[in-house]
């Protein structure tokens, strides 16, 4: 059963990127919502296995590590499975009402859509390094091909933008990969991490893992490397903005930790990892200040990213040279925020975008009376914002609780300072925006009313991004789960 | 002056970056590997199905990577077609009337079909494949386009995208049937290594050509009005 689930994961959204690319935009929506349909019960009927039997290693075409390819099917990979489900389903449902099939080149959005849904599953359970670099490529072309898409110069120009600091990231990671492969002679990071564990480290290793991470970092955009994103997920049409800030940003980021949690300690040091957290902290500031600054609805949002990005690399320090309880509730603290903010950031682009079609206008000081005669988009969108600005009961909070006892945990108690800075500065982007809405000029509804199936989807969203806070256990304890090939390759 | 400076502080980040490289390659090539895998791949081959370990290693022990991979190249494909602003791509400007070119195309043409079916070939058992006869294929295709041969199947239409997807949907279903079968996704079943892989190979030679030539014809055309260099305008 297992594996009819696990070659129905890898081979659905390959197949309907072939299928929709035969077809036009309104019927590949329709043969869409049948593949969104199929992929998210292989999900869940995944995450459910996994959930009963623990996790395993698959090996590709029959054959095991370091030979072949070996997926690493564990209980954090299928929750990310599991949400990238969810989320990158809600941002097709929504993309199929929201984009206008009648321009001839949306018809490519979907084959765009599906494998860039196939590249995140290939990374979630990526095992291998250098199949983790196809997979991120996968994600970074389709990515820029839908910022592309329609191919006006401002589109074009951010897309390039996108396009050549993606590259630059995936060809340090690649040198990366290419060093580790000498040194060790394998691919496989168990493999590596294994052989570490009973050997010295060999004189040498500590670039390859830099070189990886610096790559990663770019392609998350880390501050300073963040000033491509900005343009990019502005610029794109709505949902493609949610797929990208919610999923893409996380895939690379999910290498980074992953390769940090296998081969941080032996390979890495701790001013590298203050360094990291550094990077983070500036990062969650200067991406706030950046928001408050914006002009624009969707460049306060695309800001927000930089900011709720920064936190996520706390993870570095908080589990360099700690103790178990403390590495753990970083990793609890990491994963929440992944899944959180991912909730809360597509149902703010989405409610974005609906609220960009009402009021026909991208600027912020047009949105003035959105908030009497639009109540429902503005109400994801702000519901969206107690999340990013971590108040309880949300999964945003949930999350910050366990970095900030992480951090007072391992005695760096300089992090709850950034936490806490980071948490005021989001209040005020988000109530800057209902501010604005609330300042109205006419009095008249001018608004153009967005379908109803525009505006539920953000919301659903919202909602989960709320209540993940109340079901953080049941969620992280699926990361907990016995590993069946533990340390096996 | 700022230039000069900022000039000098690249120069000498790149530096640092070569000798930090250097360094680190010196002292991973003074250890030998603790897997080694070269070896594994040879004791493995003959259960591959090709003689030649690139082609093995390619379709048969990664052959994850090179679906994945061909997927990319796909995107690359839909990517640029997405942005071709013409519809008509057969714009008798970019035509070329040489009556030189014209000739030696008659003599080059099939020349190099039969080289790319020779590279096809070859893979099993010597240097080739699939990639190198598509590069193959596709410089046949650009030359045909520049002498001015009709090319109605590169028109942004059905035909297009289904000769883009034609190689990528092959791989994807022989994976899939191994994996309906009861075995692991991508697992060939005993004894039809040889026929798949060629199978597959044979196809991928044709979409790998389809989009390196899609991304050629298609490359969008200026409307702008910006002179060359030199040109008076």
């Amino acid at each position: 059963m297992t594996l009819w689930l696990m070659a129905g994961l890898l081979f659905t959204p390959l197949a309907w990127a072939v299928l929709t690319l035969l077809t036009d935009f309104s019927r590949g929506r329709l043969v869409s919502w049948v593949g969104i349909l199929v992929q998210a019960l292989v999900s869940l009927g995944l995450w459910l296995a996994v959930n009963r039997d623990g996790g395993f290693y698959y090996g590709l075409g029959g054959w095991d590590a370091p030979l072949g390819i070996e997926l690493r099917v564990d209980g954090l990979a299928v929750t990310f499975v599991l949400l990238t489900a969810v989320v990158a389903g809600a941002c097709g449902l929504h993309a199929g009402v929201y984009i206008d099939p009648d321009k001839p080149w949306h018809r490519y959005f979907w084959p765009l859509f599906w494998f860039l849904w196939s590249g995140l599953n290939a990374v979630w359970l990526g095992g291998d390094l250098f199949n983790l670099y196809v997979g991120l490529e996968l994600i970074s072309l389709s990515a820029v091909g839908l910022v592309a898409l329609g191919g006006q110069a401002g589109a074009l120009r951010a897309s390039l933008r996108y396009l050549l600091a993606a590259l630059l990231g995936s060809l340090a990671y690649l040198l990366g990969v290419a060093l580790m492969y000498g040194q060790f002679g394998t691919l496989s990071i168990a493999g590596v991490a294994t052989w570490l564990s009973d050997h010295p480290v060999p004189a040498g290793s500590g670039m390859a893992l830099a070189l990886m991470i610096a790559g990663l970092a770019l392609k998350t955009a880390l501050f300073p490397l963040h000033r491509w994103l900005p343009p990019a997920h502005g610029i794109a049409k709505s949902p493609v903005s949610a797929l990208l800030s919610a999923l893409v940003v996380k895939a690379s980021f999910y290498i980074a930790a992953r390769l940090w949690l296998e081969l941080g300690q032996p390979l890495g040091s701790l001013a590298a990892a203050q360094l990291i957290g550094l990077l983070g902290s500036a990062a969650v500031v200067w991406g706030s200040w950046l928001a408050c600054r914006q002009q624009r609805l969707k460049q306060v949002v695309a800001y927000s990213s930089v900011a709720q990005i920064g936190y996520l690399f706390l993870l570095f320090p908080l589990t360099f040279s700690v103790s178990e309880t403390v590495s753990l509730q970083a990793q609890q603290g990491m994963t929440l925020q992944v899944i959180s903010h991912a909730l809360a950031k597509a149902a703010m682009f989405l409610a974005a975008g609906n609220l960009i079609l009402s009021v026909g206008s991208n600027r912020i000081d047009a949105l003035g009376g959105v908030s009497r005669f639009l109540p429902f988009s503005l109400f994801s969108f702000g519901l969206a914002g107690v999340s990013l600005m971590s108040l309880p009961p949300t999964g945003g909070f949930a999350a910050k609780w366990l970095l900030l006892q992480a951090s007072l945990g391992s005695g760096q108690w300089w992090w709850v300072l950034v936490l806490l800075a980071g948490g005021l500065l989001s209040a005020a982007y988000v109530f800057r925006i209902y501010r604005a809405s609330f300042l109205e000029s006419s009095g008249t509804d001018q608004f153009f009313h967005p379908s109803r199936s525009l505006e539920v989807i953000p919301m659903i969203l919202a909602i989960l991004a709320l209540g993940m806070g109340l079901v953080s256990d049941q969620v992280l304890s699926v990361m907990a789960l016995p590993f069946a090939g533990e340390g096996a390759p | 002056m700022i230039r000069v400076v900022r000039l000098l502080i690249l120069a000498v980040a790149c530096l640092a970056l070569t000798a930090a490289l250097a360094a680190s390659i010196w002292a991973i090539a003074g250890n030998p590997s603790p897997v080694n895998l070269p070896q594994l791949l040879s004791e493995n081959l003959d259960r591959s199905g090709v003689e030649h370990p690139v082609t093995a290693v390619l379709l048969n022990f990664r052959s994850y990577d090179t679906l994945l991979e061909i997927g990319v190249l796909v995107i690359a494909g839909i990517a640029g077609i997405s942005m071709a602003k013409t519809a008509s791509l057969e714009d008798p400007e970019l035509r070329t009337s040489d009556a030189l070119l014209y000739a030696l195309q008659r003599w080059f043409i099939p020349l190099m079909l039969v080289l790319a079916g020779y590279l096809l070939w070859a893979g099993a058992d010597r240097p080739g494949g699939a990639f190198q006869a598509g590069a193959v294929l596709a410089a046949t295709g650009v030359l045909m386009r520049l002498g001015g041969v009709p090319m109605e199947f590169l028109r942004p239409g059905l035909l297009l995208r289904l000769g883009l997807a034609l190689g990528f949907m092959v791989f994807l279903l022989v994976a899939v049937a191994s994996a309906i079968g009861g075995d692991a996704f991508l697992a060939y079943p005993p004894g039809m290594a040889k026929i798949l892989i060629v199978v597959i190979e044979s196809v991928l030679t044709l979409s790998i050509a389809m989009v390196l030539l899609a991304l050629f014809v298609s490359a969008p055309v200026n409307d702008a009005e910006d002179p060359e260099e030199g040109s008076p305008s």
